[in-house]
């Protein structure tokens, strides 16, 4: 640590330079880990609010909600702790000023489906749903009335959700009623013991008999979402590469320093110092660097994140933000072998040749 | 006078074949404490080879070299990196700074790395005795060639080695500045009851020294003793 530091001390331009590529790769990882987050959310949040452990659909829909298709009774069949059946259905709801993109879910209201409202109240009757509140960004408040792209109805908004977004789109909630006259408009009272799936927790044993339905388990369904699988391997790659692109960076970096200082490694390493003693040393002068760089990685990214327009779907998870910055240190650690290999190899006779 | 340093019977040869070298031929050497002892003779003689096989950084083809009672040629190279870590001052022609220390943080380094450490007092002395208390804080490219020998020595001294070795430590300097760090390197000699020996080319310096060893084609004979 004592030859590192002052080192770094001694030269300190050429130790801010690396320290700052390391920031801008950490910047870089910490901001992708945060658009990942993000976008997953964007997703999910709505199915991760259900704290269910399955989902059953028809095996036909193979696994999409939207095209499962199923009959209220069939519920009597499953066998589980809990059961909630649910309705979905996507539209464009527009309040006269602002259109969206929404997901409607039809669900009982005193199943576990039912979400919690923090704004406003539950829908009680016909035509009223609970929306996600990021439709309040939008521009839609309470009492709104909304006009839908595929039905004649009109729902009015008479509470806010939190956390309520699937496939990317606010969800609003309602009642079965309201759900089969928005899918069904005229027919509504033909269909009305369709549904798409029943969400269940904990399962029992043979949760169904039927042979077209499919037991899913959540985070199977989650992963079929449209887009959502290919969107996060994406970014895990991007995110596994800037490792690979911070060790080779560190790496060559080091290594130019090092060889650099080959003959006054040889002179020290004749006068007795250990090739361990000066091992330690890089690594730690490596660990300082990527410490510093990581940690103003993170600090400029929450910087960052706090002033973001809300739009821009970013969510930081810190455990998540944590262990990709020890991975970062870590792999920068890891390019600095490559000078410790160096340090071993050097011979102390030739540079006391004389 | 107590023995420090014994060659038996201590030979080097480089490469085989024809392109075999024997840069040290079938030497006896002995060195008492307190000695100061300078090794002169013409380029490629092999003054270098005994020197290097003397701190440990080369084996001998066949003899033995005893420092202290223990046999260096029978150690491992991190057995021998311990010994020449605490009983051996190397000074180098080219100064053996570190680049990016000051002089006090280059005697610091030796204070964490090296077993027996000095007191602050016998710290102070050194400083003292070597001229160097004024340059504590500056770094070597701040100082003369002659100040950088200067710390070099005070390095080389650190914690009482058995032995100083030094390869042409005169050669970057003037002759005044080069009969100086002599002084210096006899006086430590000296009053620290070391043993040092000195390679040089400078036939001038020889009347510091109280052996004169000549080196030619591997054979080393003693020339003089004052
Ligand atoms: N590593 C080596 N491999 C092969 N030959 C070597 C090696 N080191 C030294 N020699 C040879 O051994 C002989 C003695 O070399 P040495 O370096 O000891 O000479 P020197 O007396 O120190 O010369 P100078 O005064 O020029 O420093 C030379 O002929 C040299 O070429
Ligand atoms: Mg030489």
């Amino acid at each position: 640590m004592f030859l590192a530091w002052n080192e770094i001390k001694k030269n300190k331009l050429r130790f801010v330079l690396i320290t700052g590529v390391l920031m801008l790769v950490a910047y870089l990882v910490f901001f992708l880990s945060g658009l990942a987050t993000g976008l997953k959310d964007l997703n999910r949040e709505s199915v991760d609010k259900w704290k269910a452990s399955a989902i059953i659909l028809t095996e036909e829909s193979d696994k999409s909600l939207y095209q499962s298709s199923m009959f209220l009774d069939q519920v009597e069949e499953v066998n589980a702790d809990e059961t909630a059946v649910i309705g979905q259905l996507n539209a464009i709801a527009g309040n006269g000023s602002q259109k969206k993109n929404v997901s409607l879910f039809g669900i009982r209201k005193e199943e576990f489906l039912m979400p919690e409202v923090t704004e406003g109240k539950p829908f009680a009757g016909e035509n009223e749903v609970i929306a996600d509140d990021s439709l309040k960004e939008e521009g839609f408040s309470l009492g709104d009335e909304l006009s839908l792209s595929s039905s004649e109805e009109k729902l009015t908004i008479v509470g806010f959700t939190d956390k309520a977004r699937f496939n990317a789109a606010p969800v609003l909630y309602a009642d079965l009623e309201t759900f089969h006259m928005v899918k069904y408009g005229e027919g509504a009272d033909a269909n009305n013991d369709r549904i798409n799936g029943i969400v269940i927790r904990n399962g029992e044993g043979d949760v169904i008999q039927d042979d077209a339905l499919q037991v899913i388990e959540i985070e199977d369904f989650i992963q079929n979402l449209p887009g959502y699988t290919e969107q996060n391997m994406t970014l895990t790659f991007m995110i596994y590469f800037l490792f690979a692109i911070s060790a080779v960076i560190v790496a060559i970096f080091l290594y130019v320093l090092t060889v650099q200082k080959i003959s006054m490694f040889g002179v020290m390493k004749a006068q007795g110092i250990s090739s361990f003693y000066l091992s330690k040393s890089v690594i730690a002068q490596t660990f300082l660097l990527a410490a510093i760089g990581v940690i103003i990685g993170m600090a400029l990214t929450l910087t960052t994140g706090a002033f973001l327009p809300a739009a821009v779907p970013v969510s930081f998870d810190l455990p998540t933000m944590l262990i990709y910055g020890a991975v970062l240190i870590a792999v920068a650690i890891a390019g600095a072998l490559f000078s410790v290999l160096t340090i071993v190899r050097i011979d102390p006779l030739k540079a006391i040749g004389g | 006078m107590t023995t420090v340093l014994e060659l038996k019977q201590v030979t080097k040869t480089f490469g085989s074949g024809h392109k075999k070298v024997e840069a040290l031929k079938n030497t006896e050497f002995k060195a008492d404490r307190g000695e100061l002892i300078a090794i002169i003779g013409p380029s490629g003689s092999g003054k270098s080879t005994f020197l290097t096989l003397v701190g440990g950084l080369l084996t001998p083809t066949s003899g033995d070299v005893i420092l202290n009672g223990q046999n260096i040629t029978k150690m491992s190279e991190k057995e021998r990196s311990q010994i020449r870590l605490n009983e051996i001052g190397f000074i180098l022609q080219a100064s053996n700074l570190i680049p990016f220390l000051t002089v006090a943080k280059q005697m610091k380094l030796l204070n964490k790395v090296k077993k027996g450490n000095m007191s602050v007092g016998e710290m102070e002395q050194l400083y003292e005795d070597l001229g160097i208390g004024d340059l504590r804080g500056k770094y070597p490219s701040d100082l003369s060639g002659g100040e950088r020998q200067r710390v070099a020595i005070a390095k080389a001294l650190y914690s009482n080695p058995s032995i100083v070795l030094a390869d042409e430590p005169t050669a970057s300097l003037d002759s005044d500045r080069a009969y100086e760090v002599m002084e210096l390197l006899k006086r430590e000699t000296k009053s620290k009851k070391t043993t040092s020996i000195v390679v040089t080319h400078d036939t001038r310096l020889t009347d510091y020294c109280d052996k004169v060893y000549y080196m030619t084609d591997g054979v080393l004979k003693l020339q003089e003793e004052n």
